[in-house]
């Protein structure tokens, strides 16, 4: 029952304030429920804001539209260390005060961009003979601050930084990345709804229809390995590129 | 003017607890946290039942965790009555501070004068605000009468500035209330406010109440004059109006020689 005018109430639709999408680099606090959940449960307390100590939670400002007063961590800034604080004292379970092992959070993923990253620019040259950059450097910060390292971030020919799936999201990698004039390294965060597929229409469909129970997993586990299997040290073999177009599918 | 004297200090303390309890967490100093909206003191957590609630519509479920923090707002509300409003919400101190602004000002009173069903229009306005917002909310799925509870907006702003320095937008929103305020005699809280209308819903007979404890009292309407909720202390006390402030108990001059207006229980 798609047609012109079902899609043209859908872009209407879609188009109010109540929008939230996907961001690079914006994250929700550790534990929180999918978006969608999120939003609903969340009641703006700031609870959680105060409690971080290392200010890494951030209250969204009027340019968020109607997430004014929820809270987001921006990892450029300040990452989240962690501390496993925040989620014990919401009031309504918006963050899941169950959680207590860091190692369980999953917040976003790392995504290392290997144009731009140090390492990787530094065995190019190597490979190739020649300095692409002029000026080769090595670095491998990502892998020493990252809190679960060799677990969640791994060297491959002891010099190419890959993110596995423990990667916790927490963002310290990209706090640290010296990469200039932007970070080599970006965490996609988990669970929340493409631009075009977020207004009230996405909203509602999505998360009282079935595919909710679906969404849980996208690309997790061994999907996900599999995609990062695909990252090869050398440059032989294609561009790992973040399938952020599945987002569609997948919410 | 006794019970005003405490309710005055139990105000500018709230208003200095919203300004201190961010310096404490900048200093690491996390036994109190949070805001008016939902705050806890050491492991007994507090939240705004009327933002609870609204979560428990939107998310379409219950769970411990709202359950929990909702029982220690309940319960004072059930002893104490609607406290809340007049002795701890910061809007009010605002809203007190607005007459006392005029007064001082010589402009001429505006407070309405009493007439026997002003409160049945008050009422009337009050349920279908909420109803109207909670409809909205539940159609929107996010908690968004949060975003004008005043006391909620005051309190949260009091962290933005002490944590990050700033304000947001939202204080533009308790700016305009406040300057109406000026014009139309506690407008807010009397046809508006959400929150207040929610907690009133929890108001028990059996609770702390104004009653006159005499037949009789000399009937000069002193009290009547007082009640800043505009109903009739003597007869009205169980209302879901009265925010239990005293002010009548105050006013009342018969309460000198022999007690004929006081709070009580029953
Ligand atoms: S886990 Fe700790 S550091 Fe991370 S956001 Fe929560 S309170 Fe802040
Ligand atoms: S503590 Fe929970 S309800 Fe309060 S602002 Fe944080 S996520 Fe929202
Ligand atoms: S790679 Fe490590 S530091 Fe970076 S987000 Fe993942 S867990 Fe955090
Ligand atoms: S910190 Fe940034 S530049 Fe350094 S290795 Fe990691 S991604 Fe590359
Ligand atoms: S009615 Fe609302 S604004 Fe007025 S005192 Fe009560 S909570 Fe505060």
């Amino acid at each position: 029952m798609r047609n012109r005018f079902t899609e043209l109430f859908e872009g209407l639709l879609n188009s109010n304030p109540f929008k939230n999408y996907y961001k690079k680099n914006r994250l929700r606090p550790p534990g929180a429920a999918s978006e969608e959940t999120f939003m609903e449960l969340c009641i703006r307390c700031a609870r959680c804001i105060e409690v971080c100590p290392y200010d890494s939670i951030e209250r969204a400002d009027l340019f968020e539209k109607l997430q004014i007063g929820t809270p987001y961590i921006y990892p450029e800034n300040k990452a989240c260390y962690l501390c496993m604080r925040c989620m014990k004292v919401c009031p309504t379970g918006a963050l899941n005060p169950k959680l207590t092992d860091g190692k369980k959070v999953r917040m976003g993923i790392a995504v290392i961009n290997q144009n731009t990253c140090l390492n990787f620019l530094y065995y190019k040259d190597e490979m190739l003979g020649v300095s692409a950059t002029g000026t080769a450097q090595l670095c491998g910060t990502c892998y020493n601050v990252c809190p679960y390292t060799d677990e969640a971030i791994v060297m491959e020919k002891f010099i190419l930084p890959v993110v596995t799936d423990k990667c916790t999201g927490c963002g310290i990698c990209t706090e640290k990345c010296p990469a200039t004039p932007e970070k080599a390294i970006a965490i996609y965060p988990e669970g929340m709804p493409v631009d075009k597929n977020t207004g009230y229409f996405g909203r509602r469909s999505k998360v009282h229809g079935r595919e909710r129970k679906k969404s849980a997993d996208a690309l997790k586990g061994e999907k996900l390995l599999e995609e990062k299997q695909k990252i090869d040290s050398s440059d032989v073999k294609p561009d790992f590129e973040y399938n952020t177009e599945n987002y569609d599918e997948q919410y | 003017m006794k019970i005003k004297i405490y309710r005055r200090a139990a105000q500018i303390l709230t208003v200095f607890a919203i300004f201190f309890i961010p310096v404490l967490n900048v200093f690491e100093l996390y036994f109190v946290k949070g805001t008016f909206i939902s705050m806890d003191i050491g492991d007994a957590a507090m939240a705004d039942p009327l933002a609870v609630f609204q979560s428990m519509i939107a998310a379409g479920r219950v769970n411990e965790y709202m359950l929990g923090s909702v029982v220690i707002p309940i319960v004072l509300m059930l002893l104490l009555g609607r406290v809340w409003c007049s002795w701890f919400c910061p809007y009010y101190l605002c809203a007190e501070f607005m007459s006392w602004l005029r007064r001082k000002l010589k402009l001429k009173a505006y407070k309405p004068k009493y007439s026997e069903n002003i409160h049945i229009r008050q009422a009337r306005v009050r349920y279908i605000f909420l109803f109207a917002g909670l409809v909205l909310m539940a159609i929107a799925g996010v908690p968004i009468l949060n975003l004008i509870s005043a006391p909620g907006v005051i309190s949260t702003q009091a962290m933005v500035i002490v944590k990050f320095h700033y304000v947001t937008f939202e204080l533009v929103f308790v700016a305009v209330l406040l300057l109406l305020e000026f014009f139309y005699f506690r407008f807010w809280c009397r046809f508006f406010c959400p929150t207040g209308t929610f907690l009133s819903f929890f108001r028990s007979k059996r609770g702390m109440t104004v009653r006159k404890v005499k037949e009789d009292c000399s009937n000069c309407m002193s009290c009547v004059r007082s009640c800043p909720m505009m109903i009739n202390p003597m007869t009205m006390g169980e209302s879901a109006h009265c925010n239990n402030c005293g002010d009548c108990v105050d006013a009342c001059p018969d309460n000198k020689a022999q007690d004929t207006l006081k709070f009580t229980f029953k």
